[in-house]
Parts: structure tokens; C-alpha cells; sequence
């Protein structure tokens, strides 16, 4: 009982001490980010997310994504349910034999123009899982991938930074 | 053209049909293994005699004048009595048109019944069948007619247990006790008309028709009413009509809905207007409300409907109400004595008879095609259709817009004009003529709106979206004979709706022509029906709507060819979320209707039942097998059919005690009846 009331009296408030937090420049990331979204994708990104075998451990920081901190929404990007509806696919996980073709089909249920990135260690070569029998080893291996996101797994500002690069590339690539 | 306008035309046509019909029959007999070409013999004298037909039609109509004759016979009681006036030229024109489409298609659709079914039957049958629709119409005299409308009903009965399935000898028998109980009253009312007149001849009806009493004029149109009105599928007469039209194979299907509950019709038209015209105006009130009735109840029974054919012949039910419709509102203009409106509602009668015969035929063969192709007649079992029967599909797509009135198609014109007839009947001072024709209008409305649905629910469950059943063969699309008397019905439909103006002035002319009143002082001068026609065309140009439409459709065409001319087309699965998709996954015809059904449930009475199984008994947790068995309740056999069954039983039951089977009983009753009659002819 007693463990219990101190922990409560010495838990700070925030999880993220207020100094960090300045430092983080979400809004300046995200200042970058919203006249490329407004100016490739006509006002909105829409991602869907594919866990192809992860461990959960990218699926977690790209939910974060959506939260009241990092709040990716209010920059035009956007998680959607279904395939149809998306222009850019994430995914995440080494890609197990199971789930090889529903990416697959994913990938063709994807309206073309579509963007494929691989998120995290294990979509780009399997990560810690490489070389076991039960997976691809890469998501490369099933459908054609676009651009890499590194990290086990990358954090949410890093998610969103890689982001930027990656509308920054688009963006050269259309005006050259 | 002159050898068409002699009796021996009608030999020709009659002699054409008896030679299909016999020779049929001695082919499958004399030839080993001929039923093919039994078949295809007796479809093709079916359609040459169609066609003859169809040529005298056309003379008898050109030229004006009427064939009258009659064969010297020696039967008493019987003439064989012919008179070819222009309304049974009109009526010819539209047997044989639908008679030359379902030949056609027969010749195409007989390889369903190679062997197990004897085709020289059949080819005689259906020639008979075709030759006494053909003639009912030019019929002179009263034994004549009944003779051919017993011939027709026979042979109509045949050909619906044809195919000799549990079902379809259901559905054959109830139509025989049906069809003899509408017999019986024509019966009855040729009879009365006899004991009026003093003659079987049509010919002395029409003199001596001022001379009948008002009385036995009702009773003899009560009957009459009765006897055709249960040929015609008048609700509650209908019950037969669902079950035998499907029953027979879709050629047949096709002749008996869109021709044979017409003869009926016909007859009325001929009772009425011809042999007795002054009817009250009473009568008109009540063939509205019936045509109201009919209409709107037989639309419900069709959208409610799973099986196509069903749905078809229901839909037909609904078609004959609104022709109804235009017959009672002519009927009380007459009484009215406002002759022209009168002459505009009976052409918008006699042009949705016409045109009613030419989309629901088509359906009908389209129907069959698909059940060919599928093997079923459940809706709930299609799917997906189109891409196999894409031509097939794109006609029954044509009947099925002009059967829901889609302007520029006939269906379209013909109702239109019975909605205009209708509209003016609200304009009588009388309030009971006026709610009658304001309640008629309303349940035209809620018809018509219904039928589009039906339709949208038949061609949408069929042909598109995902096959609803695992298809162990794939569907083929109809044999190409099939498809041309499609087609051609098809291009009947476009033609009869872009021109309706004219046919509507060649209605009118031709109304006229047959004398419905005294042909010396023509109560319809022509600058009327030149008036009427004008003022149709003012309201509705149909020429001019189908070349907008063209226009529309080529503006828009050619925008979206336009704006998607480098657009790739790639074809993928449907994105199923990772759980696949089966055949059940996607609406059914049931679930279409059901919500319409909801609303008129109070009229449909809808039924529910549901049963469920378990794997583990008391514990109820796991389901091994849930049902649903929806359906409609039957007040015509709970409320009509059911208590006039238990008292025809109760009196069987009374007679049952004197007829003993005892043969000293019945000595005893011939001496008690032999002392009476004597005792009476003393006496009297």
C-alpha cells in the first residue's frame, strides 16, 4: 500500500520530461512535412499499415504516431483500413511465410500510383529473425519496395523525419 | 396481296399450323429417332404460319375490310363461322408476331428435351396451341370459339405438364380445375347470351344486343367477367397463373403470358364494346378498381418473388390490371358519353396488350436462356451472369427496362397513355367516378414504381455482381436462333415505343374501323382522333424523347471516352480484408425485397421460420446448423379456395347418403321418380 501511494507521489506527470520535449521540434518537422503532403498527395496522405510477421515493436511506435503528442494527423498523414483507399503502403516484420501472400494481394488491392516503404530492421533484411525458415527474410523478396525506414524499431520522430526525406525525394524526382 | 384478303388465307395460316402439327407427329413416328427433326419441323411451320398470319393481319388492316365466312357444316349447334374484322387483325398481329419470336427460339431451345421427351408431342401440341390462338380472335359464332378455347386450354395443358416433373403435373392440375371453372361461366354467359338473342352467331348478338334487358346484359358480363377474368389472371382468379406459366418450357411460358391470358382480354373487349356496348358505367368502375387491385397486389407477389419465372408470370398479373385499367376507364367514358377520351383509353388498353405480349415474351425467352445456362429457376442461385450471357442479358436488360416504362421503350408509351386517360377521369363531376379514377391513378403510381423495382431486383440479381452458388460448370451463352428471336423482340420494343404516335393514330382509325357503334352515324368524327393525336404528341413526342436520349448518350459516351482514353483497366480480386469472399457474401433477391416486403406486410402477410441445431445438445453453445425459411401466407387458398373446398366436401358428404352404391337403392329411386313424372303429367 505504501509502495503504491509513493509511486503515485513520485511518477512525474508526463512521461517525457517538459525540456525534452522542447527540444523534439515535432511542429518543426511537421511545418516541413504538411506543404509537401498539400502539394504531392492534394492535401492528404494516406498510409496503410501492413505487419508482415513483426514482433509488434513497430506497430507500437507507429501508433504512437496517431496519439495526442505526436498527432501526425494534423499534418495531413493519415492510417487507413483498407488498401483501397491508400497511397503509400508501411510495412513492418521480416514477412513470414503466412503472411507473404496477403501482402501480396494487398500490394495489387493498392491503386496504382502506390509507394511501398519498409519499416524497421526486419522489413529491410530480416533484421534479428534473418536466415530463419519461416520467413522471407525481406520484404523486398515479395513486392518491390520503394524506400527503407532503419531501425529496431525507429522511433516515431524518426519515422516522421524519414518521412520528410522521402516526400523531399519525391518531390526532386517530379520536378526534375 | 389480294389472295390475303380470301379465305383461303386463313386456310393458308390454318393448313400451315395443321401440317406442323400432324406432320410432327407422323416425323418422330415414321422417322427412327426423328424427335429433331420433329422439333425443328414443327417450329418452323409454327413460324411459317405465323408469319401467313401476321401477312393477312396486315392486309385485313391496310385495306379496311374485313373476311366474313363461313363453312358449310353439318353439327348441330356448332358454325364454323369466320369474320376477320380489324380488331381480331390486330389481335392476330400480336399472336403471331410473339408466335414467330418463340418459333425461332424453339428451334434453339428444343435441344433441352433431346431425348426423354418425345418432340413430335410437343410439335403438335404447339401448333394446336398456335393455331386456336390464331383463331379465337376471328371466331364467329358462339360453339365455334368454345370449341377453340377449349382446344387452347387443352393444349396449353399439355405443354405445362410437358416435362412431366413432380411440379409441373402440380401446377398442370391445378390449372385444368381452373381453367375449366373459368370455362363453365363462359359457359354460363354464351349461354345466357343465347337465351337473349336466340342465336349462337356473333353476327345476330351485335344486331339484337338493344333488345336485352339490363338485367340478364349484368348477368351475362358477370359471368363473362368470371369465365375470362380467370383466363386473364384477374386477382383472386389468379392462382393458377404463377404456378402453370413457369411450369411449361419458356417458348410456351413466353406464348401463354404474354398471348393467351391476352385472348381473354380480347374477349372482353369483344363482350363489351362489340356484341353488347352501352355497358353501365358501374362496370368501368368496377374493372378499374379490379385492374387497381390486380395490379398493385401482383407487382407485391412479383418483387416477393425468388423463382424468375414466377416473378415473370406475377409481373404478367400486374400488366393485365392495368390494362384493366384503360379498359374500365374507356367503359365509363362511354357511360360518360364521352367518346373520345373513351377511344384513348381503349387504345391505351389495346396498345399495352400489344406491347405487354412483345417485352414479356422477350423476358420470358430471356428467362429461359438463363435457365438453360444455370439449370434453375432461383434467383437467389445467379450471379455474375452477364459476363457469360452477355447478349442474352443485354436483351433481357432491354425488356427489362421497358417492362418498368423507361422511355423511349413501348412500355413507356402504353402507360403513359393510361395514366393520360386516367388523369381526365378526375375532371367528372361525379365524386364517386372521381375517387374511383383517383384511387386507379394511385395504385398505377405505386405499380409502377414496384415494377422498377422487381426489375432492378431480377436483371440485378441475375446477371450481375459474383455467382451466388459454387457453379461446378460455367454458364454458356444462349444458341444463336435463341438469341435472334430475342433480338428481335428487342428491336419490337424500341420500334413499338419511339413509334407511338403513330401507332396511337393507327389505334384510334383502327377502333373505329370495327364499328364499336353504328356505322352510319359515326359517333367518332376523324378531326377527333386527329386531335387526340396531335394532343399526344404535344405531351409526349416520343420521337423526339428517344433522339434526346440518343443525343445524351452519345454526349456522355463520349465524355467518359474522352476523359478516360489513357486510363489503363486492371483487373484484381475484391479486397476482401483477408477473409474470402464466398458465394453468399453480397445481397440476394430475398434481402432486396425484404425491406419492401416489411412495408407492406400488413398486405403480404410475410412468414418466418427459423430452426436451429446444436453439436452439444443441452449446453447450447456451438451451432451446427441455423436456418431461416422465409415466405409469403396464401389468403387466396386460406380465405376463397380452403372454404369453398370444405363446402363442395360438405355436400359431397350429404349426397353421400343416398348414393349408397346399393343397386335395389337406385331400382328404388328410378320407381319413385317414374311414379312422380306420372303423377305429374296427370296433373299438369
Amino acid at each position: 500500500m505504501y509502495r503504491l501511494l509513493r509511486k503515485i507521489a513520485v511518477t512525474p506527470k508526463v512521461v517525457i520530461p517538459e525540456s525534452e520535449l522542447m527540444t523534439l521540434q515535432i511542429p518543426e518537422l511537421g511545418a516541413e512535412l504538411s506543404p509537401l503532403v498539400k502539394k504531392l498527395f492534394k492535401g492528404s496522405l494516406a498510409i496503410r499499415e501492413v505487419a508482415a510477421g513483426s514482433s509488434n515493436a513497430e506497430e507500437q511506435e507507429l501508433t504512437a504516431l496517431t496519439n495526442a503528442y505526436y498527432d501526425i494527423e494534423r499534418f495531413g498523414v493519415r492510417f487507413v483500413a483498407s488498401p483501397r483507399h491508400a497511397d503509400m503502403l508501411f510495412v513492418t516484420g521480416p514477412v513470414s511465410r503466412n503472411m507473404a501472400e496477403g501482402l501480396k494481394r494487398t500490394y495489387e488491392a493498392t491503386p496504382a500510383p502506390k509507394l511501398v516503404v519498409a519499416v524497421g530492421d526486419g522489413a529491410i533484411d530480416g533484421g534479428v529473425y534473418r536466415g530463419s525458415y519461416a520467413i522471407h527474410d525481406s520484404v523486398s523478396e515479395v513486392i518491390p519496395v520503394d524506400f527503407s525506414i532503419p531501425g529496431d524499431p525507429p522511433a516515431p520522430k524518426v519515422v516522421m523525419a524519414a518521412l520528410l526525406q522521402i516526400l523531399r525525394d519525391i518531390d526532386n524526382q517530379t520536378e526534375k | 396481296m389480294e389472295f390475303f384478303l380470301t379465305p383461303a388465307s386463313l386456310f393458308l395460316f390454318g393448313g400451315l399450323f395443321l401440317f406442323g402439327a400432324f406432320g410432327a407427329l407422323l416425323l418422330s413416328r415414321l422417322v427412327p429417332d426423328g424427335g429433331k427433326i420433329a422439333g425443328t419441323f414443327a417450329h418452323v411451320l409454327g413460324f411459317l404460319g405465323s408469319l401467313a398470319a401476321l401477312t393477312t393481319a396486315f392486309a385485313v388492316l391496310v385495306s379496311g375490310q374485313a373476311i366474313a365466312f363461313s363453312l358449310p357444316g353439318t353439327l348441330p349447334f356448332v358454325e364454323f363461322a369466320f369474320r376477320f374484322d380489324a380488331l381480331a387483325a390486330y389481335f392476330v398481329i400480336l399472336v403471331s408476331l410473339v408466335g414467330m419470336a418463340a418459333s425461332i427460339y424453339g428451334i434453339g431451345y428444343q435441344k433441352h428435351f433431346f431425348g426423354g421427351h418425345s418432340l413430335g408431342w410437343f410439335g403438335f401440341l404447339y401448333n394446336i396451341f398456335l393455331l386456336s390462338l390464331v383463331f379465337i380472335p376471328l371466331a364467329n359464332q358462339a360453339f365455334f370459339f368454345l370449341f377453340l378455347w377449349e382446344i387452347m386450354s387443352l393444349s396449353s395443358y399439355f405443354l405445362v405438364v410437358f416435362e412431366r416433373k413432380e411440379e409441373s403435373v402440380q401446377a398442370g392440375f391445378l390449372y385444368f380445375l381452373m381453367t375449366h371453372l373459368g370455362t363453365a361461366f363462359v359457359m354460363l354467359a354464351l349461354l345466357l347470351a343465347y337465351g337473349a338473342t336466340g342465336s349462337f352467331a356473333f353476327d345476330d348478338w351485335r344486331v339484337a344486343s338493344a333488345n336485352i334487358t339490363p338485367l340478364l346484359q349484368s348477368l351475362i358480363f358477370l359471368f363473362a367477367l368470371i369465365g375470362f377474368g380467370t383466363k386473364a389472371g384477374i386477382i383472386p382468379l389468379h392462382i393458377w397463373l404463377p404456378e402453370a406459366h413457369p411450369a411449361a418450357p419458356s417458348h410456351v411460358s413466353a406464348l401463354m403470358s404474354g398471348v393467351m391470358v391476352k385472348t381473354a382480354l380480347f374477349m372482353l373487349v369483344r363482350f363489351f364494346f362489340d356484341f353488347f356496348p352501352g355497358a353501365r358505367m358501374e362496370w368501368g368502375l368496377a374493372f378499374m378498381l379490379l385492374g387497381s387491385l390486380s395490379a398493385l397486389l401482383g407487382i407485391l407477389y412479383a418483387l416477393a418473388e425468388r423463382d424468375i419465372k414466377r416473378l415473370l408470370a406475377y409481373s404478367t398479373v400486374e400488366n393485365v390490371g392495368i390494362m384493366l385499367m384503360g379498359f374500365g376507364a374507356a367503359l365509363v367514358f362511354f357511360g360518360l358519353g364521352a367518346e373520345s377520351f373513351a377511344l384513348f383509353a381503349l387504345a391505351a388498353m389495346l396498345y399495352h396488350m400489344l406491347n405487354h405480349a412483345i417485352f414479356k415474351s422477350l423476358l420470358f425467352l430471356g428467362a429461359g436462356a438463363v435457365v438453360e445456362a444455370t439449370g434453375t429457376r432461383n434467383l437467389n442461385a445467379y450471379g455474375g451472369l452477364l459476363k457469360f450471357l452477355p447478349l442474352s442479358g443485354f436483351f433481357f436488360l432491354i425488356g427489362s427496362l421497358a417492362i418498368s416504362a423507361f422511355p423511349p421503350l413501348n412500355g413507356f408509351a402504353s402507360e403513359w397513355l393510361t395514366f393520360q386517360s386516367l388523369f381526365v377521369g378526375i375532371a367528372s363531376p361525379s365524386l364517386l367516378v372521381k375517387a374511383t379514377f383517383i384511387i386507379t391513378i394511385v395504385s398505377l403510381v405505386m405499380t409502377s414504381g414496384l415494377a422498377a423495382a422487381t426489375f432492378v431486383k431480377a436483371f440485378g440479381t441475375s446477371f450481375l455482381g459474383r455467382a451466388r452458388t459454387v457453379r461446378t460448370e460455367l454458364p454458356h451463352e444462349a444458341d444463336q436462333l435463341m438469341l435472334l428471336a430475342m433480338g428481335f423482340l428487342a428491336l419490337l420494343t424500341l420500334v413499338l415505343g419511339v413509334g407511338a404516335t403513330f401507332m396511337i393514330a393507327a389505334l384510334i382509325g383502327m377502333i373505329a374501323s370495327i364499328g364499336l357503334t353504328d356505322p352510319l352515324s359515326l359517333r367518332f368524327p376523324f378531326s377527333e382522333f386527329i386531335a387526340a393525336r396531335e394532343q399526344f404528341a404535344n405531351v409526349l413526342p416520343l420521337e423526339t424523347i428517344g433522339m434526346l436520349l440518343l443525343v445524351i448518350f452519345a454526349v456522355a459516351g463520349g465524355a467518359v471516352y474522352f476523359a478516360t482514353r489513357k486510363r489503363g483497366i486492371v483487373y484484381g480480386r475484391t479486397w476482401d480484408c483477408g477473409t474470402p469472399l464466398s458465394p453468399r457474401t453480397q445481397i440476394s433477391s430475398t434481402g432486396f425485397s425484404r425491406s419492401l416486403v416489411t412495408i407492406f406486410q400488413g398486405i403480404l402477410r410475410p412468414t418466418r421460420q427459423t430452426s436451429i441445431e446444436y453439436q452439444d445438445g443441452k449446453m447450447r453453445y456451438f451451432i451446427k446448423y441455423q436456418g431461416i425459411k422465409m415466405g409469403l401466407g396464401d389468403p387466396y387458398r386460406s380465405g376463397i379456395y380452403g372454404p369453398a373446398h370444405n363446402v363442395l366436401l360438405f355436400f359431397a358428404r350429404q349426397a353421400r347418403r343416398i348414393q349408397s352404391g346399393n343397386v335395389n337403392a337406385y331400382a328404388l329411386y328410378m320407381f319413385v321418380t317414374l311414379i312422380l313424372l306420372l303423377v305429374w303429367t296427370l296433373y299438369s
